[in-house]
């Protein structure tokens, strides 16, 4: 058993660790609500090369909404972009709904020749280093034309192996005595998918969601390279850009960015976990 | 387990399409890419493309960049990853908070927090106050966001990210580590970091070699966050500016022969690695 104070010692470390982690964070927020003018002459300060310090702001002048109202209001160019990120994320989900589960469904309960091996070649492009898996890609995207178009950046990812892997190590795991009431009522493979496999996989289906969201959030080199009209980028390629133009509003823009996110994650919590612990190669 | 056919296809077929189009047919079919030489004949032409693809000084730039970030951040979330889950499975029941707090910077994206990363790094922001005043070490004030220090900031971008989801990989495989092991050990006077090195790490290095390799292989994306504070033509050049460069151009030739020259690169050490971690591994 541990002694009591050593575990003190942790929870205060841990705690440290923790606010260490998410200050960035706290502070992104807190600085969106800083008067325009305010942040315009502190970011400025930035790149000075000055004897003086950046200090840390602490107390605005007064709490102001300002930077906000500019992005909704007054300058469309960030919501436009914010727009194409959202269609962009929730395209590649929409598209992994269809292909994803129903691949992972036919690796983990047919039976069939080739099986161990198709999923052996899951695997390994899903460890192949993007840059290895970018190349030929975008040589299919040049045949078939799809260059500048939504769909060179939605179709490859709707077949993305990492969730493949994911859901097949999930459904591999669910007992085989859950599928066979359903076949007893002569229920076939579509229905079993569909009325057992799919409730069943919640969790996970979950995890992948929140995960795969965050993915296409967090995307930059694919639009970088296959998407040459600027206007058509998500947000998560021009927000430097933007940030340097328009550095009163950044960080309103920042935290805006980020709170999709923290909904997933506040809402997705339990299963994200779940999702990660899955992904060790078993 | 279901056997009928069409009902397999059904299934099946959709998704494995895509796979063959868009990942397994073109990296088939890149190879001839980079064993042609690109004219309008498109003669073959061996692997001379290979010889000048490594002769080019920006991809051996590139591959030596990313091969030093991703071989200095996968120890670093390594042994950090390592130790906070030790400390967590102390806790027991009362780490689930912590363990939930450290994935949340794995789902944000970094093109909104290298706002605040630069005020952090500037030549006048908090990381060299702390470093200058705070710490008392004087000296010079280092400038971390252009230049070789670039790195730093790039580094602890990508474990801040990171640390959590190998976090948690470890901690659900320390769940399965008898804790009897652990009270004979203390009962042996063997130290709490000698029964770490000795017990745990042994137990359960299957676990150990995942976290380090997918540390390791996520680490060669870095890019997102030098593109961001440097541009195509950063002072860190990484293999992924390369490839984008040559992307741009146009140029497949160099483009495929530079994928596969990594391929075979990543699968030797990973080969490496795997021999090691069979050798040490404890039945």
């Amino acid at each position: 058993m541990m002694a009591k104070k050593p575990r003190l010692f942790i929870h205060a470390l841990m705690w440290v660790i923790v606010a260490l982690l998410l200050l960035p964070i706290v502070f992104t927020f807190f600085y969106s609500f800083f008067p325009k003018s305010e942040m315009d002459a502190y970011l400025s300060l930035r790149g000075r090369f000055s004897e003086a310090w950046l200090p840390l702001l602490v107390s605005p002048k007064v709490f102001s909404l300002r930077q906000y109202y500019t992005i909704f209001i007054e300058e469309p160019m960030y919501l436009r972009l914010f727009l194409n990120s959202v269609t962009y994320g929730v395209g590649i989900l929409l598209g992994q709904m269809v292909f994803v589960p129903s691949m992972a469904y036919a690796l983990s309960r047919f039976r069939f020749r080739g099986r161990e091996a198709l999923f052996f070649v899951v695997m390994a492009l899903m460890l192949m280093p993007f840059q290895v898996i970018q190349a030929p890609t975008v040589i299919t995207l040049r045949t078939l034309n799809l260059m500048n178009t939504t769909w060179a950046v939605l179709l490859p990812m709707w077949f993305t192996p990492f969730y493949i892997f994911l859901l097949r190590q999930f459904m591999v795991g669910i007992p085989a005595e859950m599928f066979e009431a359903g076949m007893m009522d002569g229920a076939g493979p579509v229905r079993a998918y569909f009325h057992v496999m799919m409730p069943v996989c919640r969790p996970v289906l979950g995890a992948a969601l929140a995960l795969s969201f965050a993915d296409s959030w967090n995307m930059v080199e694919q639009p970088l390279v296959y998407l040459q009209n600027e206007m058509a980028r998500p947000l998560s390629v021009m927000f430097n850009v933007l940030s340097e133009s328009k550095k009163d509003i950044a960080f309103a823009g920042a935290a805006l960015y980020i709170v999709p996110m923290l909904v997933m994650y506040f809402y997705f919590q339990e299963d994200i976990l779940l999702g990660v612990q899955l992904s060790e190669l078993k | 387990m279901f056997t009928r056919k069409r009902m397999l296809a059904l299934f099946l077929l959709p998704g494995l399409a895509g796979l063959l189009v868009f990942y397994l047919i073109p990296f088939v079919y890149g190879f001839y890419f980079s064993v042609t030489d690109g004219t309008r004949l498109n003669e073959y032409v061996g692997f001379s493309n290979y010889l000048k693809v490594w002769q080019n000084p920006m991809f051996q730039q590139g591959l030596l960049t990313t091969m030093e970030l991703s071989l200095l951040c996968a120890p670093i979330i390594f042994v950090l990853a390592f130790a906070i889950a030790g400390m967590l499975r102390s806790l027991g029941q009362g780490s689930t908070f912590y363990r939930n707090a450290l994935l949340l910077p794995y789902l944000m994206p970094s093109s909104a927090m290298i706002l605040i990363w630069l005020l952090i790094f500037d030549y006048s922001g908090v990381f060299n106050q702390i470093l200058v005043e705070a710490l008392g070490l004087g000296g010079e004030r280092l400038i971390w966001t252009s230049g070789p220090l670039l790195r730093v900031p790039v580094i602890l971008l990508y474990v801040w990210k990171n640390l959590g989801f190998s976090v948690v990989i470890f901690t659900s495989a320390l769940q399965a580590v008898p804790q009897a092991y652990y009270e004979y050990a203390s009962l042996e006077g063997a130290s709490r970091v000698k029964q770490e090195l000795r017990i745990t790490l042994p137990l359960i290095s299957p676990t150990a070699f995942l976290v380090f390799v997918l540390a390791w292989i996520n680490a060669f994306k870095i890019f997102k966050e030098i593109y961001f504070i440097g541009g195509a033509y950063s002072d860190l050049y990484t293999l992924q500016h390369f490839m984008n460069n040559h992307f741009a151009r146009i140029n497949y030739q160099y483009v495929t022969t530079a994928a596969y020259s990594f391929a075979v690169i990543v699968l030797i050490l990973f080969g490496a690695l795997y021999w090691f971690e069979m050798r040490h591994r404890v039945e």
